[in-house]
Parts: structure tokens; sequence; C-alpha cells
């Protein structure tokens, strides 16, 4: 009897680990439920920014068909503009970032500072990073003094056909260190045997390179690009401050569209249905690739 | 490797001097945007740029204290990052120590939910944030920022610390309640005090993050709660922008967080990868 009171006054296995979580569980998901609510709720109602919200008219799926069959519609172009600066991004800082990892990853003296200084580019403030990019991208600043010193042009950044490109390159330069730093960290800690079995065998060193180094590093080069395109896909501070989506539409990424249509053109309805879709790419993108990546893992 | 191939055919002084220089070109404008706040206006137009030849002035800090206030904003941005960090971390650590110890259903679709939610972007839920805060009469107000961040900063410190958990073996917390001790008195006498490192490399992490962060800022805060990184707006004057006072905002603004990052290095590559990479 007293045994069997002591199993009854037991308590079940979970609740210990479901009481720790919950103080977090309820705060992120209720904040969480509480924009989505909002959010979706905005997304199908036509109401101009700064009205209140109880002068806005249910208009049901309208901002979603507007935004995705209107003739008049721009948020496919956003979507355009998107891609290019995600691949334009990710690209270059991917192979620039692969390329000084395998620099770093020697021994040499120094290298823990080479690496301290390499962090500072991302832990500083966007919104400043883009106002110092605006100054350094102007007409006389100091991209034209080094384009000019070396090539003899100067550019206009600030026009439609580059101003694009020049966040592109702020992006570079703030977040290639970011691939040095996992790919290095990745690198080092490379199994050794294959490569000594492969150099028994008499494999050049690019053969190894190729056919060991290049496998072993692409489940974690496919965790970098993964983050890094959550990142990419959701920045705003950098091009908001830097061009404003401006001039026209050059810079207008899909965050920068949200900005946009909510504060701009004032439609807070369009605005939210397109931060639906925001939130929807990111999520589906994001599972796809993590799906992908382990597929390549469990092959490697 | 492939890399000592090129090291015999060039010299391993080559690639050094290279590193050096890659290096070099990563920090350049972060130094120059420092510089550039000890310049006069005519220095900072300059062209050809001058890079060092220059009379450091203190014109632009002196302004910007006494003109603009930036105390007031720093003062925000230190309540708001101090206070959303310090929430953050005492929600996470139960939760954190549920995820690293214990074996229960749906364990790891809760963490992935986590992380998910993590991934929603400042700028798709702001303007609906706006009309909540609207809603709760809590415009502008510093617990509105704290409590908004949690959203994003509380996944994020779970993913880092349940790795540092993880990290620590659980013979240890056994042995101790071998000898008697309550599961929660192990964990505070011997985890707790193994994990401290960090759990303030994830502070100090969440620390910048919120300290940087533009986009929920900006668009939350007015007057009374506006934080550092908003200030920029009020460079852009109709006169044209602000140079100077921007650079020496800049300066000051990023100064505590390139010394927190330095502090924390040997961490950072966790703190890229949510704890899935170890440095």
């Amino acid at each position: 009897m007293a045994t069997d009171r002591k199993l009854r006054r037991r308590r079940p296995p979970w609740l210990a680990p479901a009481l720790l979580i919950v103080p977090a569980f309820l705060v992120v998901f209720a904040l969480a439920a509480y924009s989505a609510v909002w959010l979706l709720q905005l997304s199908m109602v036509k109401l101009t920014f700064g009205d209140p919200f109880r002068t806005a008219e249910w208009a049901g799926l309208d901002n979603y068909q507007w935004l995705l069959f209107n003739e008049f519609t721009t948020f496919w172009a956003s979507l355009r503009v998107t891609a290019v600066y995600v691949v334009g991004t990710l690209v270059p800082e991917l192979i620039i970032g692969f390329l000084i990892a395998l620099l770093l990853n020697r021994k040499m003296r120094g290298n823990s500072i080479f690496t301290a200084a390499l962090i500072i580019p991302m832990v500083l403030m966007p919104s400043m990073v883009g106002m110092v990019g605006r100054l350094y991208f102007s007409p006389y600043g100091l991209i034209n003094y080094f384009t000019e010193s070396l090539t003899g042009i100067r550019h206009n950044w600030y026009g439609a056909d580059l101003a694009l490109w020049a966040a592109v390159l702020v992006d570079i330069w703030e977040w290639t260190p970011f691939f040095i730093l996992i790919l290095l960290a990745g690198l080092q800690t490379l199994p050794v045997e294959p490569f000594e079995a492969a150099r028994v065998d008499g494999a050049s060193r690019l053969q190894s390179f190729i056919h060991l180094t290049l496998p072993l590093m692409l489940p974690l080069v496919m965790t970098t690009l993964i983050l890094r395109l959550m990142d990419v896909l959701r920045l705003f501070d950098v091009i908001f401050v830097m061009f404003g989506g401006g001039p026209g539409t050059a810079t207008t990424t899909l965050p920068l569209y949200i900005y946009r249509t909510t504060l701009i053109q004032r439609d807070v309805g369009r605005g939210s249905a397109a931060s639906v879709m925001l939130i929807i790419i990111i999520v589906s993108l994001t599972v796809i690739l993590i799906k992908l990546r382990d597929r390549i893992r469990y092959e490697a | 490797m492939k890399i000592a191939d090129l090291r015999a055919l060039l010299g391993s002084r080559f690639l050094d001097l290279l590193t050096i220089g890659v290096v070099a070109a990563f920090l350049f404008p972060y130094i120059f945007m420092v510089s550039s706040a000890f310049k006069t206006r005519l220095d900072t137009f300059a062209y050809p740029p001058i890079f060092f030849q220059f009379t450091p002035t203190l014109e632009h800090f002196e302004n910007i204290f006494s003109d603009m206030n930036i105390l007031f904003y720093m003062k925000n941005s230190t309540i708001i990052a101090v206070f959303s960090t310090l929430l953050t971390i005492l929600i996470s650590i139960p939760a954190t120590y549920s995820f690293a110890r214990f074996r229960f259903r749906y364990k790891e679709g809760v963490a992935y939910g986590f992380l998910f939610l993590q991934m929603v972007p400042g700028i798709s839920i702001v303007f609906a944030l706006f009309f909540i805060a609207g809603s709760l009469n809590l415009s502008d107000t510093h617990i509105f920022l704290i409590v908004v961040y949690l959203l994003w900063n509380v996944p994020y410190a779970i993913w880092m610390m349940r790795g540092f958990v993880e990290g620590i073996p659980v013979e240890l917390e056994e042995s101790a309640m071998v000898d008697g001790a309550s599961r929660f008195k192990a964990f505070r006498l011997i985890t707790l005090p193994l994990m401290a490192g960090g759990i303030a490399a994830t502070a100090i992490l969440i620390f910048i993050g919120v300290w940087n962060e533009f986009s929920v800022a900006f668009f939350l805060t007015s007057t009374e709660a506006r934080t550092m990184p908003t200030t920029i707006a009020f460079f852009m004057t109709h006169s044209g922008i602000k140079w100077g006072p921007m650079f020496a905002t800049a300066t000051i603004g990023t100064l505590p967080v390139v010394i927190f990052a330095l502090l924390v290095r040997r961490y950072f590559i966790s703190a890229l990868t949510f704890g899935a990479v170890k440095g």
C-alpha cells in the first residue's frame, strides 16, 4: 500500500521538462501568435497608414491577389531584385570566404589576431554601416577614389544601374568574414586520415582538395549558406539607410517593398500581405534547404 | 594540402603578406570611419581622400553630446538592451536545461519551432507590432521594445546555451544527486557555474544584437524610447547630411560592441551558427 501511494504521488516524467519550458514557450509563442493574428488580419483589410484601425474595410484575399496577379503589381519586380541581391552577395561571399579560409588555415603567428579583426565588420551597427557606405560610394568618395586610381573610371554608384551593387559590395565586406570564420573552423576539424591515405595513394594536392576537402566541407558550406540566406532575405537596415529602395525601384528588395508599400504608399493591407509572403518564402526555403543538406550529409 | 604546393611555389612570405593585406582590407573601412570622426568637414570631403595627414578635431563629439543629446539615446539603448538581455537569460536558462538534459516527446519539434520563430524578419511584423503597441497604449515605450525583442532573443539563447549545457558531462550532476542533492541543487552547484562562461557570452551577443537593432526600433519609437541606431535620421537635414556628427556617433556607438565582441571572440563561431558549429 505504501509503495503504491508513493508511486501514485510520483510526478509524471514529462512534468519537469515541460514546466521548465513553459515560461520561454509562453513568452515566445504568445508574442508570435499575437503578432501573427494582427498581421493576418491587417493583410486582409483595406487600411490607410495613419488612420485608426476601426476605419479598416474587410478585403479578404484581395491584397494577395493584387500583389500576385494585378498588371500594375511591382511585387514580382521586387522579388527579382531580391534574387539578384541574394545571388550577388552569397556567391562571392562563399567563394572569397572559402579562399581566405584556406589562406588562413596555415600555421602562422598572429592568426588569432586576424580572426579577431575579421569579427569587427559583422558587429558594427548596420544603420551606421549604411550611412558610412553612402559616403564611401558617393561620386567623390573612397570607392571611386580606388576605382579611379586602378581603372581611371569614377562610377555613379547612386544611379539605378549600380545602386544595388553598391549595397551588395557593402554586404560582401560585412559578411564575407562570416564564411571565413565558419569555414576556417571546419577546415581545422577535418579528419587527417583520408588525406594521408590519399597522399600514400599518390593523389596530387589538387586532387585531394577536389575529392576530399570539398565533399567533406559540403554540409558545412550548406549550413553556412542557409544561415546567410535567412539573413540576406530579411536584410532591411543597410539598404534602407543607403538608398531607401531607390532610385526608382533599383534597390527595392522584398523587405524594402514592405516598407514602401506600408509607409510610402500608406497601404497597410498590401504591405502586410507582402510581409506574410516574405515569411512564407523564408520559412519554406529554409525547410527545403535543411532537408537537402541533411540528405547530402546522410549520403556523405 | 594544396596550399603547400603554392607555398613551395611562391614562398610562405608571400602568403603571410597576402593574409595581412586581406585582413587589413576588411579592417580598413572601419578604421577610416573612426578616423573620419576626427576630421573637419573639409577634410572629410577632400578628394583624393585624406587618410592620415589631418589635424584631429573633437568638434563633432562636442556637437553630439551638447546639441544632439546623444547621451539620452545611449541611455535608451542601454536600458532596452540590458533589460531585454537579462529577461532573455532568465527565461531561457530553465528551457535550455530542459532541452539539454531531459528526453521527452516532440523535443526536437519544439526546439525547431523556436528556431523558425527566430527567423521571422523584424520588418515583416513591425507594422503589426506598431498597431499592437497602439492598441495597448505602449507606443514609444522601453518596455514594449524590451518584450518584443524576446521573440528573437529567447530562441537564440536556447539554441546557443543548449550546446554549452550538453558539453558538460551529465555524470557530474548525477554523482551530486547520488550524494543526496536535489536535481535543482545539483544544477545550481555544478552545472550553472560550469556554464557561466557560456551564459556570459550568450548575454553579450544578445546585448550586441539589441544594441544594433534597427528595423524594429526605428518604426516603434519616436521620441521617448528612441535608440542609438535610429538616430541616423537626425543627420539627414535639409541642408544635407551632417557627416561629422554621424561619424562621431557611429564611432561611439560601435566602440562598446567591438570591445564586447572581441571579449567573446572564442564563442563567436557558435554565436553565428546558433551553436551548430563549434569554433
